[in-house]
């Protein structure tokens, strides 16, 4: 528990917000206090971000690389598996696998393309283009 | 008939944990005053389970709580109060009707909703956890009034974006699931209560005949985390050693994997009894829950600088398996106790 954020994340959107906190002491009590994290917790926290930033990082160089599918990219950006992403959008999963292609992306149909759109929550120009 | 604007007089408190905390709301608006660790013990809150063949965000999966809506349900039958869950909608839009209709007569109501999309949530906690919960208690045009007790004030969300986090996909799918309560109980037996949910708690925590569950279930992964180095290698290890602190300390836990939290209900019930029983669990809770966090410190320091990999997984190994021996003795305590 401490007073102040930290700037352990990298991001500065990060950490901006204070959350109620229990601690036993040694008097035998049960407190609770509105705070910031402790640095343990933060540097799991950005741990965990970077690993998630690589890995976007890396999908987008191969998808401009054309190695892969903007499917790829969209998938690391929201946190996802294909599993999982073929949960969102109703497709199988060896489906979504193959999707990742983008020969196979480029023959997609629109009501394919849809269902994507629909799951990451976005449009399909976004969807065909990546920033 | 349609009214756009209504504000019900509902008390929003911030609380560790998301479901107990609105389930506490939910009870001071009838009228009942119940803390927070109150709901969240009556309810059996506490858990844990370990799932390494389920992954969350890259590593492998363990819960420190019960499953969605537990604290709820539970709390409400034990107590005796009458209140409705739906369990799930076949629509969207007959979802969102159907709080309407809530609000119009003047009813708080509780909803499950996937994080993953809500849009005045933190941005370092959006990840996809489906078990998250929140209370509506007004509307203002198109925009909804929500108590998220995780956040210090209540929040606004446009209809849009609830109707998207009510139906978030993937594991644990809320499906738009909405509880409230219809009628309060006025004697209730609390000492009832407290007698089966702690019954209930330990056979969760100690007797369940499943080794991924409860104090066995820690054993179990304190008996891989020694693995984790040689299986998976350094970077991953550290990432899967952040994934116990992370779902232990961050995700609303009240700190320590709720264990902070059900040391002060044990409190609270012993001396509301008048049971020293109770009052020397809940110390021994809090000393199993002070141990979780110097674990939380110690691996957060291997997650830094990554020193001798070997050494200190074998360290913090030692650690969990200490603090599993030590939650064990609070549940056999526990389990012997006379309320």
């Amino acid at each position: 528990m401490e007073e102040e954020s930290n700037p352990v994340y990298k991001n500065q959107a990060y950490g901006k917000y204070r959350e109620l906190l229990y601690s036993y002491g040694s008097d035998g009590k049960f407190e609770k206090k509105v705070g910031y994290h402790d640095e343990a917790d933060r540097v799991t926290l950005q741990q965990a971000w970077d690993l998630f930033n690589d890995r976007i990082e890396a999908a987008r160089q191969k998808v401009k690389a054309g190695e892969a599918s903007p499917i790829l990219y969209y998938m690391e950006k929201t946190l996802v598996t294909p599993m999982d992403l073929s949960m969102h959008a109703g497709i199988m999963v060896w489906r979504v696998k193959r999707h990742l292609k983008p020969k196979v992306f480029n023959r997609l149909s629109e009501k394919t393309l849809k269902k994507y759109t629909e799951a990451f929550n976005i449009t399909l120009d976004q969807l065909k283009n990546i920033d | 008939m349609e009214k756009d604007n209504i504000m019900i007089d509902y008390k929003h408190r911030q609380a560790g944990h998301c479901e107990s905390g609105a389930t506490s709301n939910l009870f001071n608006f009838y009228g009942v005053e119940m803390s927070e660790p109150m709901a969240f013990g009556i309810g059996n809150g506490l858990f844990f389970s370990y799932l390494p063949f389920l992954k969350l965000q890259y590593a492998p999966m363990m819960s420190f709580r019960n499953l969605p809506n537990v604290v709820f349900h539970r709390s409400m039958k034990y107590l005796g109060v009458d209140a409705t869950v739906i369990k799930k909608f076949k629509d969207p839009k007959e979802s969102m009707a159907a709080l309407d209709r809530n609000l119009e007569k003047g009813i708080p109501t509780g909803m499950q909703v996937g994080v993953f999309n809500l849009t005045f949530f933190p941005p370092e906690y959006r990840m996809h956890y489906n078990m998250h919960n929140l209370v509506a208690f007004g509307k203002e045009g198109d925009d909804y009034w929500v108590s998220d007790t995780v956040m210090e004030l209540p929040q606004k969300i446009s209809s849009e974006d609830l109707q998207r986090v009510r139906w978030a996909k993937g594991a644990f799918a809320p499906k738009g699931k909405m509880y409230w309560i219809n009628t309060m109980n006025k004697d209730m037996d609390i000492r009832s209560a407290v007698e089966k949910a702690i019954k209930k708690t330990v056979y969760e925590m100690a007797k369940v005949p499943f080794p991924l569950n409860g104090v066995k279930g820690i054993h179990w992964l304190a008996r891989d985390l020694k693995k984790w180095p040689k299986k998976h290698g350094n970077e991953t290890a550290s990432f899967y050693l952040g994934q116990i602190i992370r779902m232990s300390e961050d995700f609303g836990t009240g700190g320590a994997g709720f264990r902070f939290i059900y040391g002060a209900f044990l409190k609270e019930t012993g001396e509301k009894f008048n049971n020293p029983d109770l009052l020397a669990a809940s110390s021994l809770m809090g000393n199993a829950a002070n141990h979780w966090r110097e674990f939380t410190y110690l691996s957060a320091r291997n997650c830094k600088n990554r020193s001798k990999p070997e050494e200190d997984y074998g360290k913090l190994s030692d650690m969990l398996h200490e603090i599993a021996d030590m939650e064990k003795e609070v549940y056999a305590k526990l389990d012997k106790i006379k309320i």
